[in-house]
């Protein structure tokens, strides 16, 4: 198991290589000169010149590129053109609330999908399981911010239950802090739950046709026995890589919903930065979002084993 | 089949806008600037008093324009790449799929973000963007059948007569992997459709002041409490777009299954 886990974890350096690459030539791209945005247009040449030399922006981009690389692997990111704050430390701040959107969304869909998924299953082409089959199309189909949108329109201005804008953290108040999260986390979890209650459904039906089910419920157990303590430990093996996949998708999500609820994580940073043409903070943004990607893919890999110890590790 | 009843409707709408919209979507009037539904202007009129009826219906047009562009160029070129990393193998097979999976490393709407932002707000670079995003998706899909296809006898068959490995590649294996590419087209769509409003939305896809369902809706935000019709509007029928392709791509998925095994 543990080499497992070492050889997953050399398996991905070399993509995170590649990784770390695509993002400095993406954002090397840019147009526009960092220096100009920094000093203004109006700046003198030699100040331009002075300030490239200090950012290294005059060299070659293969170097640029390595002292880039070396400086990650030692924890720099680089300082931030628009505000001379580390980058780093601006994404710590930023991170936790990222992080508590993306958790609170994804327990909000799983707390919602799994049960439905296993209703469905359980009903299946009753009508409870075309309602749900409807509920879910509605769901992957609707926009997440156009739903963020709505739900603001809805709850906080015209029947003012929730605030609108603004964070506080769970960890400093829980339930205030849970109100102002309520419906971010909703809006970013929705889409993820009725994939997952799909998931959930479909690999359900797999496994509630199997023998030893009908052995099971022939032995005379109950048939929530039956589910829980039989069926869904193997039905939740690709639910599991469903919502691992997802789980990194919230991640991308979480920048849309950000905005729409102006709330300060790293998305929303993301997003200012790209229109301030602030590389930095661009450049590492990306690439620790990735890295958290990449983690929960591999954690989501370590965890399935659980699930289904007939996964040999070679 | 309700989904492709859907799927038409959008692609006719799209097709006959110019036929179908009550006013030029274009045209600024502020007198009638924020105003209710009306007679005239069936969904209302937006802060420039733009009737929001002729720009939703000229958004299907851009939205479908940008999405089916996009996907048609992520599945050649996924194509091309997954069927070349399938046949041959080796360290071509390792270096091709390593990139894609780091081009899959990212969130997909992340990874557009960064390429807009880089390339700028226009209607090529969304579909620029889009495409690339979404290659791995196809080049996986092909990747895996040409795996499993090439072993197969009629390939060695092929082989024995002489045949170059591009027409084995794109007469004998290519044409047995139209099923899941299909599934993964219809899948896409929806995605491509939910990617690109979520980039106009936030400012880095169809420029204003084309009208786009996201770019619409990012407008609507500032007058959301005033003039909440701005915002219902567009997302219903984002909504129902991508519902056709959702439902469509479900019933193509079912009855294609049985037929692979």
């Amino acid at each position: 198991m543990i080499k497992f886990i070492v050889k997953r974890i050399l398996y991905i350096l070399p993509t995170l290589f590649l990784v770390a690459f695509l993002v400095f030539f993406l954002v090397h791209l840019i147009p526009g000169d960092p220096a100009l945005v920094m000093l203004g247009d109006e700046a003198r040449p030699e100040a331009v010149k002075a300030i490239k030399e200090v950012l290294g922006l005059d060299k070659p981009l293969p170097i640029q590129f390595g002292l880039w690389i070396g400086k990650i692997v030692m924890g720099d990111f680089g300082i931030s053109i628009h505000d001379n704050h580390p980058v780093l430390s601006s994404i710590a701040d930023r991170f936790p609330v990222t992080l508590t959107l993306t958790s609170l969304a994804t327990i909000f869909s799983i707390l919602l999908a799994l049960p439905c998924g296993i209703i469905a299953a359980m009903y299946q082409n009753s009508g409870k399981d075309y309602l749900f089959m409807g509920a879910t199309i509605l769901g992957v189909s609707i926009p997440g911010f156009w739903l963020g949108l709505m739900s603001l329109l809805i709850f906080s201005v015209y029947l003012g239950w929730l605030p609108s804008i603004g964070f506080v953290s769970i960890w400093e108040d829980f339930w205030q802090g849970l109100r102002y999260m309520l419906l971010p986390s909703i809006t970013l979890g929705l889409y993820m739950a009725a994939v997952v209650a799909r998931m959930t459904r479909s690999s359900m039906l797999e496994v509630l046709r199997l023998e030893y089910i009908t052995h099971a419920r022939g032995k005379g157990l109950t048939e929530w026995t039956v589910i829980t303590k039989h069926a869904l430990k193997n039905a939740f093996a690709p639910t599991l890589t469903t919502i691992g996949i997802q789980f990194g998708m919230l991640l991308g999500g979480a920048v849309v919903t950000e905005t729409v609820f102006s709330l300060p994580g790293l998305g929303k940073y993301l997003v200012l930065a790209i229109n301030d043409r602030d590389y930095p903070v661009v450049q590492g943004c990306i690439l620790f979002i990735a890295l958290i990607y990449m983690v929960i893919n591999l954690a989501v890999d370590i965890f399935y084993s659980y699930f289904d110890p007939r996964i040999e590790y070679k | 089949m309700i989904g492709l009843g859907i799927i038409i409707l959008n692609i006719l709408v799209a097709v006959m806008a110019p036929w179908i919209v009550t006013h030029d979507p274009m045209k600024i009037d502020i007198r009638n600037r924020v105003s209710a539904p009306s007679g005239v202007f069936f969904f209302g009129t937006d802060d420039y008093g733009r009737d929001i009826f002729s720009r939703v219906i000229y958004g299907a047009r851009i939205s479908q324009y940008i999405t089916i562009l996009s996907v048609v160029v992520a599945a050649v070129l996924g194509v091309v790449i997954g069927a070349i990393a399938g046949y041959y193998g080796g360290w071509i097979d390792n270096v091709i799929m390593r990139v894609m999976d780091a081009i899959m490393s990212f969130p997909a709407i992340l990874l557009a973000i960064g390429i807009m932002s880089v390339r700028g707000g226009d209607l090529y670079n969304v579909v620029i963007a889009l495409g690339f995003v979404y290659i791995p998706r196809f080049a996986r899909i092909i990747y895996g059948s040409v795996l499993s296809l090439k072993e197969k006898e009629f390939v060695e068959a092929s082989l024995a007569m002489g045949n170059s490995d591009i027409i084995i590649l794109f007469r004998h294996i290519l044409p047995n992997c139209t099923a899941p590419l299909i599934v993964q087209a219809t899948v896409s769509l929806a995605y491509a459709i939910l990617a690109e409003a979520a980039l106009s939305f936030l400012g880095l896809g169809a420029p204003p002041p084309t009208p786009s369902w996201g770019n619409i809706l990012s407008d609507a935000r500032n007058f959301m409490v005033d003039a909440p019709w701005m915002t219902v509007f567009p997302g219903i029928a984002i909504t129902i777009a991508v519902m056709g392709y959702n439902l469509f791509g479900d019933a193509l998925r079912d009855f294609l299954d049985p037929r692979l095994k």
